[in-house]
C-alpha cells in the first residue's frame, strides 16, 4: 500500500516486537489518536515537562546532598563560610553550589521547575475548570489533577525545607507550629514527625525520603494514570466547525503532534534552563545555615504555599478559646490546616458538587465557552480572587515597604478584602458572561456589526450587519440549552416530589435555581434571522430584538 | 545569548522585553546595588582633630534649632539634643537624614548638603549639651569622592588609603561570630542582605547597602528612630566589627547564581518573575506552535 | 451540526482503503481540513497516512525553505550544545590558584556560560522540530469518534452475570465464617503499619513545657560567649538577643544543642518605665529595667525579634503578630494567641544577669496544654 516500505531494519525491530507482544494493530490506533490544536490545551504538558525536568534533575542532586543534621565546621571551598558550624545537609548543598561543576546551575534549574510546575498546573486547572472539561466523563481525571496539585504544594515545601539554610529552616518551624495545634493530638504528631523536639536532627532525613521517594513516586503514579485516562478518553475540544459530542477533530499523534509535542519540551527545557542560568534563585550560601534562633524579615515560602503564609497572617486571634485551660489557636488551625483542607475538598468534589446541582448526567466532550456557564465561571474567579489575595496577603511586609503602606493597613485591607472581593469578583463576572451571552445571541440572530453606515430612504441611518461565517455561527451554537428547574417543582396532581420535599432536596432545588437562573436562552434562535441583516427590510428601529427583554 | 534567543522570534520579542522590563524594574530598582556602597560622596577627614566649634554652631543655628531648639533641648518639632551625643548628629546629618524638612515622616537616605568637615563641627558641638557617644573614629567612613580632590593623584591616594582601611576594617572581623549577631539582631528588621524591611505604622527599616561601616556603627550605638540600642557594653566594638564585616562582605559578594539577582528580595520576586517570564515565554512558545496555519475562511 | 463532517473529498475518501483502525464504527478518521488549496497540489502525489487529496502537502519550495530554517536551529543547537561542553571545561572547580567556581564571580560565569548555552541548545531544538512540523509536514486536521464509554447493557449483564456466577462458585458469599475470620484475619495487619511508626519519637510529656533555664543561670550574647552584666544595658533602649551560659562547653559550638536553644533563646530589653497591664509578679521578674522574653512566636514559632523602642512593639516578622513588650508582652495585633512568656531575672552578686527560673508559661508554638500547669 505504502509507497516507501519500511527499511529492513525498522521492520526487523517492529517484526521482533511484534512477534512477542502482537502491537500492530495497538499502535496504529494510538499512532493515530487525535489532539485537538490550541494552545491552552498544552498546559498541561508544561507541567508533564517539568515534572521530567525535575527528576532529572532531582536526580543528579542526590549524588552529593547529605541529608543529614550532624553539625560540622565547613571547611570547604566557599571562602566566606569556612569555620562556621553548620548542618551537614547545608554543607553539602554548598559542595553542590561550589565544587560541583553544574551543580549550581541544576539547582537552580530544580527550583525554577518547581515554581513552573505548580504554575502550570494552576493555569491548565483553571482552563480546565473554566471550560467545564472536569465534567463527565472527566471527573476522576480532575479528581487525580487536584491531587498531583496538592501533592505537589507538599513536595514542594519538603524540597524547600532540605538544605537546611535560614528560610528554610523557618518553613519546617512553621510546619511544626501549624502541627503543633491541632487539639490533643498536635504535641503527638509533633513528637512523633520530628523524633523528639525541635528541630532534633531526624526531621531532615525524613523529609529528604518524602521527597524523593515517596511523594513522587505517588506523583508519577498519578501522573501515569492521569495520562493514561487522558489517552483513553481523548481531549476535549472547543466548538468548531465538525466538532461535536461524537467527533474529535485535531492533529494526529504521528507524525505531526509528536513531533510539536517533542518541540514543545525543548521549550519548557529551554526557557527553564534560560531562568536559571541569569536569574539567581535561592542562594542559600547568602542566606547562612538555618538557627532556631535568628530570622530575617521579608521572609516567604514559595509562591505556591504563599497562600496559606497569607491566611496564617491576616486571620486574627479574636476566635481563638480555651477549653477548661486547654487551648485550641484557631488563628493557626484555620489558616495552617484549614486553608489547605478547604481547597482540597473544594478542588476534588467540585464536579461531582456541579453534578448534583444541575442533574447534568451526559457526557460533554466539547468544552464550554466560559461565557455559557455563568455562575461556573464567576465561582471559580471568586474562588481565584480569594486565592489571590491570600497569596498576596502572604507578602504584605513586602508590599508595605515597596509601596509604603502602613504594615496593619495592608492586614486590614487583607481581612476586607478576602470577604469583600469574591462577592464583587463574582457579580462581576456573572453580569459580564450574561452581556457576552446577549451579545452572542444578538450576533447569531443579526450577524456581526460591519462598521459600515447607510442612509436609509426615510432619512434613517443603520449599521449594515453582515452574516458571519459558518465557524462563528458554529460556535455561537455551541450553547447548551439552559435547564429550567422549577423551584416549585409539583407533578400534575400539585403535589411535590418527595424528593423535593425533603431539605437536601430542596437546597438542590434553589442551588439549580440560583445556577441556572439567569442564563440567556438561545433556543428558538435561528442564525440570521434578524431584521436588519438585509438592510432593505429594515424599517424599524435597530433596537429591537428579543434579547433585550431581559 | 537568551537575548539573541528571544529576539529571533520576533512576533513575541516586544512583550518579552515588556514583561521583562515589568519584572525588574517592578520588584527592584538596583540589583547591582551592593557594589554601590563604597561610590557614596563624602571625604575621610573626619579624623581632623581640630574641630571648628564656632562653625558647628553657626551651622546648628541656622540648620537645626527651628526644630531642637536654640540649646539643643527640643521642642514640639524636634527632639531633645542633650545627651544624643556626636555620633547620633554624624549618623543623622552624614546620610541626608537631618535636616529634616518634614518632622512627622521618617527620613530616607539622602545626599547630605553638608561636608564632612562641617558635620563634625557640627557633631562637636551638639557633643558639647552634654554626654553621649562620640564618633567612632576608628571605623572606615564613606569613601573619598574625586570632587573633594584638586588632583587625580591625591585622589588615587585618598582612595587608596580609604580602600586598605576599608579592607582592613571588614576581613577582621570574625565571619561566625559576625553572622549569629548580625541574625540574631539585625536581620528580623533589615533582612538577612540588609535589603531592609517594614516596621509598624509605616515606618520602616532601612536598605543597608549604601551604609559606611561607621554609619553602621553609629546606627548602633545611638538607635535612630525606632532601632533599639546596642552600646559598646551590649556589642563590643569588635563585635560591631564582625558584625559590620558580615553584612558587608555579604553584600559585596557577586551573586553566583546569575547577573539577576532581583535584589535579593527572595521568594515573592522568585515567584513573580516565575509566572511572568516563565509561564508567559512557555505559553508563547505553546501558541507558536500551535498557531492556525491557514484562514478557514 | 451533523456527524458527517467530510466536507470535502468525501469521495476520494472512499477509494476502499482500510481506514478504520481500533474503532468500532463505520466512520473512520476523516479530513476536515487542509483541503482547500488541494486542488492546485493536487498533481504532486503526496505520500501519506491519510489519503493524498485530502492532505495538504507544502509546495517542495516551501518544504525546501522549512528544511533549510530547521537545519539551521539545528546547526545552532549543536554548536551552542559543544559550547555547553566547552564551557563545562573551561571553569574549573576549586583549582589552586586558578580562578574557580568556588568564587561566586567565577561560579556566576560558569552558570551563566552553560545555562546560557544549554538554553539555547534546547531553545534551538525546540524551534527547530517547531519549524519542521509547522513548514516541511503537511496540515490537516482528522475527525476521529471519540469512544462509547458506557457498554451495552448487554455486554454489562454478561459481566454482571459472571462475576456473580464466580463469586458463588468460590463460596466467598455462601460461606460466612470462612468471610469473617478472613476479614478479622486483616485487622491486627492493618494496625501493624501504624504501630510500627511508635518509635519514630517520644511522647510528648512535659518536655516542651520546660527549658534549660534554671535559677541562677548566667546568660551570655548569643554569637559570643560574654557573660551579660546588667551594666552592660545601661541605655534605655538597649536590646540583645541572648542564650544561657553553657553549663558543658566544647560539645556543641558554643555549648548548646539547637534544640535547646530553640527553647531557651531570649530577647533582653532596658525599659524607662513598664505599662499598666505589667501585673506586680512581671514586674519583680524584671531587674534594673531589664525585662527578658522568649524570642520564640506564640504563633507559629518564628523568633519575634523586631523591637521598635519608640512604640515597645516586639514584631513578629512572620506573620506580624505584635506583642506590647511594655505591658508584660500582651498580643496587641496579629494572629498569636498568647503573650510571649516572660524570663524571671536578677542581678548575682557579681552583677551578672542570671535567670530566677524558669519561663513563665510554656515557650513556643502554642499547643493544646500550653497553657496548662504540670
Amino acid at each position: 500500500m505504502s509507497d516507501t516500505p519500511a527499511p529492513k531494519s525498522l521492520r526487523a525491530v517492529g517484526n521482533f516486537i511484534d512477534d512477542r507482544f502482537h502491537l500492530a494493530k495497538t499502535g496504529e490506533k494510538n499512532l493515530r489518536k487525535v489532539f485537538p490544536n490550541h494552545w491552552s490545551f498544552m498546559l498541561g504538558e508544561i507541567a508533564l515537562y517539568s515534572f521530567i525536568i525535575l527528576l532529572l534533575t532531582g536526580v543528579f542532586l542526590t549524588l552529593w546532598f547529605k541529608p543529614s543534621m550532624t553539625e560540622i565546621v565547613y571547611d570547604g571551598s566557599y571562602e566566606r563560610l569556612n569555620g562556621v558550624l553548620m548542618s551537614e545537609a547545608y554543607a553539602s548543598t554548598l559542595h553542590i553550589t561550589f565544587d560541583v561543576r553544574g551543580g549550581l546551575l541544576m539547582r537552580q534549574i530544580h527550583h525554577w521547575a518547581a515554581l513552573i510546575f505548580v504554575a502550570s498546573m494552576t493555569i491548565h486547572m483553571l482552563r480546565v475548570f473554566f471550560t467545564g472539561a472536569f465534567r463527565k466523563p472527566r471527573e476522576i481525571n480532575w479528581t487525580i489533577g487536584a491531587i498531583i496539585l496538592l501533592l505537589s504544594f507538599v513536595e514542594g515545601l519538603f524540597g524547600y525545607s532540605l538544605p537546611d539554610d535560614l528560610p528554610s529552616g523557618m518553613g519546617v518551624r512553621i510546619l511544626q507550629g501549624v502541627i503543633l495545634s491541632i487539639p490533643v493530638i498536635g504535641t503527638y504528631v509533633m513528637m512523633f514527625l520530628f523524633g523528639g523536639e525541635f528541630p532534633g536532627e531526624d526531621i531532615i532525613p525524613r523529609l529528604y525520603m518524602l521527597h524523593i521517594l515517596l511523594i513522587p513516586g505517588i506523583l508519577l503514579a498519578l501522573i501515569v494514570a492521569h495520562f493514561m485516562i487522558l489517552w483513553h478518553q481523548k481531549h476535549t475540544q472547543y466548538p468548531g466547525t465538525g466538532r461535536t459530542e461524537k467527533k474529535v477533530v485535531g492533529t494526529p499523534m504521528y507524525p505531526a503532534f509528536a513531533v510539536k509535542a517533542g518541540g514543545f519540551f525543548f521549550f519548557t527545557f529551554a526557557v527553564i534552563v534560560g531562568l536559571s542560568a541569569f536569574v539567581q534563585i535561592n542562594p542559600i550560601h547568602l542566606f547562612g545555615p538555618f538557627t532556631p534562633t535568628s530570622i530575617t524579615s521579608g521572609l516567604q515560602p514559595d509562591w505556591y504555599m504563599g497562600f496559606m503564609e497569607g491566611a496564617l497572617r491576616i486571620f486574627p486571634n479574636w476566635f481563638d478559646f480555651n477549653i477548661a485551660g486547654y487551648a485550641v489557636p484557631v488563628a493557626v488551625l484555620v489558616p495552617g490546616l484549614g486553608s489547605l483542607g478547604l481547597l482540597a475538598v473544594a478542588l476534588i468534589a467540585w464536579p461531582w458538587i456541579e453534578q448534583w446541582i444541575t442533574r447534568d448526567r451526559e457526557h460533554h466532550n466539547v468544552a464550554d465557552r466560559p461565557r455559557n456557564a455563568p455562575t461556573r465561571t464567576a465561582l471559580g474567579v471568586a474562588a481565584s480572587v480569594v486565592y489571590g489575595l491570600l497569596w498576596l496577603a502572604g507578602s504584605n511586609d513586602i508590599i508595605s515597604e515597596t509601596f509604603s503602606i502602613n504594615l496593619y493597613l495592608t492586614t486590614w485591607i487583607f481581612r476586607v478584602g478576602v470577604i469583600v472581593g469574591p462577592v464583587v469578583a463574582f457579580i462581576v463576572t456573572k453580569r459580564i458572561c450574561l452581556g457576552l451571552q446577549r451579545r452572542d445571541r444578538e450576533t447569531l440572530e443579526h450577524g456581526y456589526e460591519s462598521g459600515t453606515i447607510e442612509q436609509l430612504p426615510s432619512g434613517e441611518f443603520i449599521e449594515v450587519h453582515k452574516t458571519s461565517s459558518p465557524e462563528t455561527v458554529h460556535v455561537l451554537r455551541s450553547k447548551r440549552p439552559v435547564p429550567r428547574i422549577d423551584v416549585e417543582a409539583t407533578d400534575e396532581e400539585g403535589v411535590e416530589s418527595p424528593e423535593a420535599r425533603s431539605v437536601m432536596g430542596r437546597l438542590r432545588n434553589r442551588l439549580a435555581h440560583w445556577y441556572t437562573k439567569d442564563n440567556i436562552s438561545f433556543e428558538g434562535v435561528e442564525p440570521h434571522s434578524g431584521h436588519h441583516l438585509h438592510h432593505g427590510h429594515a424599517t424599524a428601529g435597530a433596537e429591537q430584538e428579543p434579547a433585550n427583554t431581559h | 545569548m537568551k537575548w539573541i534567543t528571544a529576539r529571533r522570534r520576533h512576533p513575541l520579542a516586544g512583550y518579552v522585553v515588556v514583561i521583562l522590563a515589568l519584572a525588574f524594574v517592578g520588584v527592584g530598582y538596583a540589583f547591582v546595588a551592593p557594589s554601590a556602597d563604597r561610590a557614596q560622596a563624602q571625604t575621610v577627614a573626619a579624623d581632623a582633630p581640630d574641630v571648628d566649634l564656632r562653625e558647628g554652631r553657626q551651622i546648628f543655628t541656622e540648620s537645626c534649632a527651628s526644630c531642637h531648639g536654640p540649646q539643643g533641648a527640643g521642642t514640639e518639632t524636634g527632639p531633645d539634643l542633650t545627651n544624643v551625643g556626636a555620633a547620633s548628629v554624624d549618623f543623622q546629618v552624614s546620610t541626608g537624614r537631618m535636616p529634616s524638612m518634614n518632622p512627622d515622616a521618617q527620613m530616607p537616605r539622602r545626599p547630605t548638603p553638608f561636608t564632612q568637615e562641617e558635620i563634625d563641627n557640627l557633631a562637636a558641638y551638639v557633643a558639647t549639651f552634654g554626654e553621649g557617644p562620640a564618633v567612632p573614629t576608628n571605623v572606615p567612613a564613606t569613601a573619598p569622592q574625586r570632587s573633594d580632590f584638586e588632583s587625580e593623584e591625591e585622589y588615587e591616594a585618598a582612595r587608596e588609603t580609604y580602600d586598605a582601611a576599608y579592607e582592613e576594617y571588614i576581613a577582621g572581623g570574625d565571619t561566625e561570630a559576625g553572622m549569629k549577631l548580625y541574625l540574631a539582631n539585625c536581620a528580623h528588621c533589615h533582612s538577612w542582605s540588609g535589603a531592609g524591611g517594614a516596621l509598624t505604622d509605616g515606618r520602616w527599616a532601612p536598605e543597608l547597602h549604601e551604609a559606611s561601616p561607621r554609619q553602621l556603627y553609629e546606627a548602633m550605638l545611638t538607635g535612630p528612630g525606632a532601632m533599639p540600642l546596642f552600646n559598646d557594653t551590649t556589642l563590643t566594638p569588635d563585635e560591631k566589627q564582625d558584625l559590620i564585616g558580615y553584612v558587608k562582605d555579604l553584600q559585596a559578594e557577586p551573586n553566583a547564581g546569575g547577573v539577576f539577582a532581583l535584589d535579593r528580595i527572595g521568594q515573592v520576586a522568585e515567584g513573580f518573575v516565575g509566572w511572568t517570564v516563565g509561564i508567559t515565554l512557555i505559553v508563547a512558545c505553546a501558541i507558536w506552535i500551535t498557531a492556525k496555519q491557514r484562514a478557514h475562511d | 451540526m451533523t456527524d458527517n463532517n467530510n466536507l470535502n473529498g468525501a469521495g476520494a475518501g472512499a477509494e476502499g482503503r482500510d481506514r478504520v483502525i481500533g474503532t468500532p464504527t463505520a466512520d473512520g478518521d476523516t479530513l476536515v481540513s487542509g483541503t482547500e488549496e488541494s486542488a492546485a497540489s493536487s498533481q504532486q502525489r503526496h505520500i501519506g497516512p491519510y489519503p493524498a487529496v485530502e492532505t495538504h502537502p507544502r509546495t517542495e519550495e516551501q518544504q525546501r525553505k522549512g528544511e533549510r530554517s530547521a537545519a539551521l536551529w539545528f546547526l545552532v543547537a549543536f554548536v551552542s550544545g559543544v559550547g555547553f561542553l566547552v564551557s563545562y571545561f573551561l571553569f574549573p572547580p576549586a583549582a589552586d590558584g586558578a580562578p574557580s567556581i568556588a568564587h561566586p564571580a567565577t561560579a556566576q560565569l560558569a552558570n551563566m556560560a552553560m545555562g546560557g548555552t544549554l538554553a539555547l541548545s534546547l531553545f534551538a531544538i525546540g524551534a527547530g522540530m517547531t519549524v519542521w512540523a509547522r513548514q516541511v509536514m503537511p496540515h490537516y486536521e482528522v475527525s476521529t469518534p471519540y469512544d462509547e464509554l458506557p457498554s451495552s447493557p448487554k455486554e454489562k449483564s454478561s459481566f454482571s452475570d459472571f462475576f456473580m456466577r464466580g463469586a458463588h462458585e468460590s463460596g466467598f458469599t455462601k460461606r460466612p465464617l470462612m468471610r469473617r475470620t478472613l476479614i478479622a484475619a486483616m485487622l491486627p495487619l492493618g494496625l501493624a503499619p501504624v504501630v510500627l511508626l511508635r518509635d519514630t519519637g517520644p511522647l510528648p510529656g512535659d518536655r516542651l513545657k520546660h527549658t534549660m533555664w534554671e535559677s541562677g543561670m548566667r546568660m551570655v550574647v548569643e554569637g559570643t560567649d560574654r557573660e551579660i552584666r546588667a551594666t552592660d544595658l545601661d541605655r534605655v533602649g538597649g536590646m540583645i538577643s541572648a542564650l544561657p551560659k553553657a553549663p558543658h562547653e566544647g560539645e556543641h559550638g558554643h555549648g548548646l544543642t539547637l534544640n535547646e536553644q530553640a527553647k531557651a533563646v531570649i530577647l533582653l530589653i532596658k525599659m524607662d518605665e513598664f505599662g499598666p497591664d505589667m501585673t506586680e509578679q512581671q514586674r519583680s521578674w524584671t531587674a534594673d529595667g531589664i525585662v527578658a522574653y522568649s524570642k520564640i512566636c506564640t504563633h507559629v514559632g518564628c523568633p519575634a525579634a523586631l523591637y521598635e523602642r519608640t512604640t515597645h512593639r516586639i514584631l513578629c516578622p512572620c506573620h506580624q503578630s505584635t506583642f506590647d513588650a511594655a505591658n508584660g508582652a500582651k498580643v496587641v495585633f496579629g494572629p498569636a494567641h498568647r503573650p510571649l512568656p516572660q524570663l524571671p531575672l536578677r542581678v548575682d552578686d557579681e552583677g551578672y544577669l542570671v535567670a530566677a527560673g524558669d519561663f513563665s508559661s510554656a515557650v513556643g508554638p502554642t499547643f493544646w496544654d500550653a497553657e496548662k500547669g504540670d
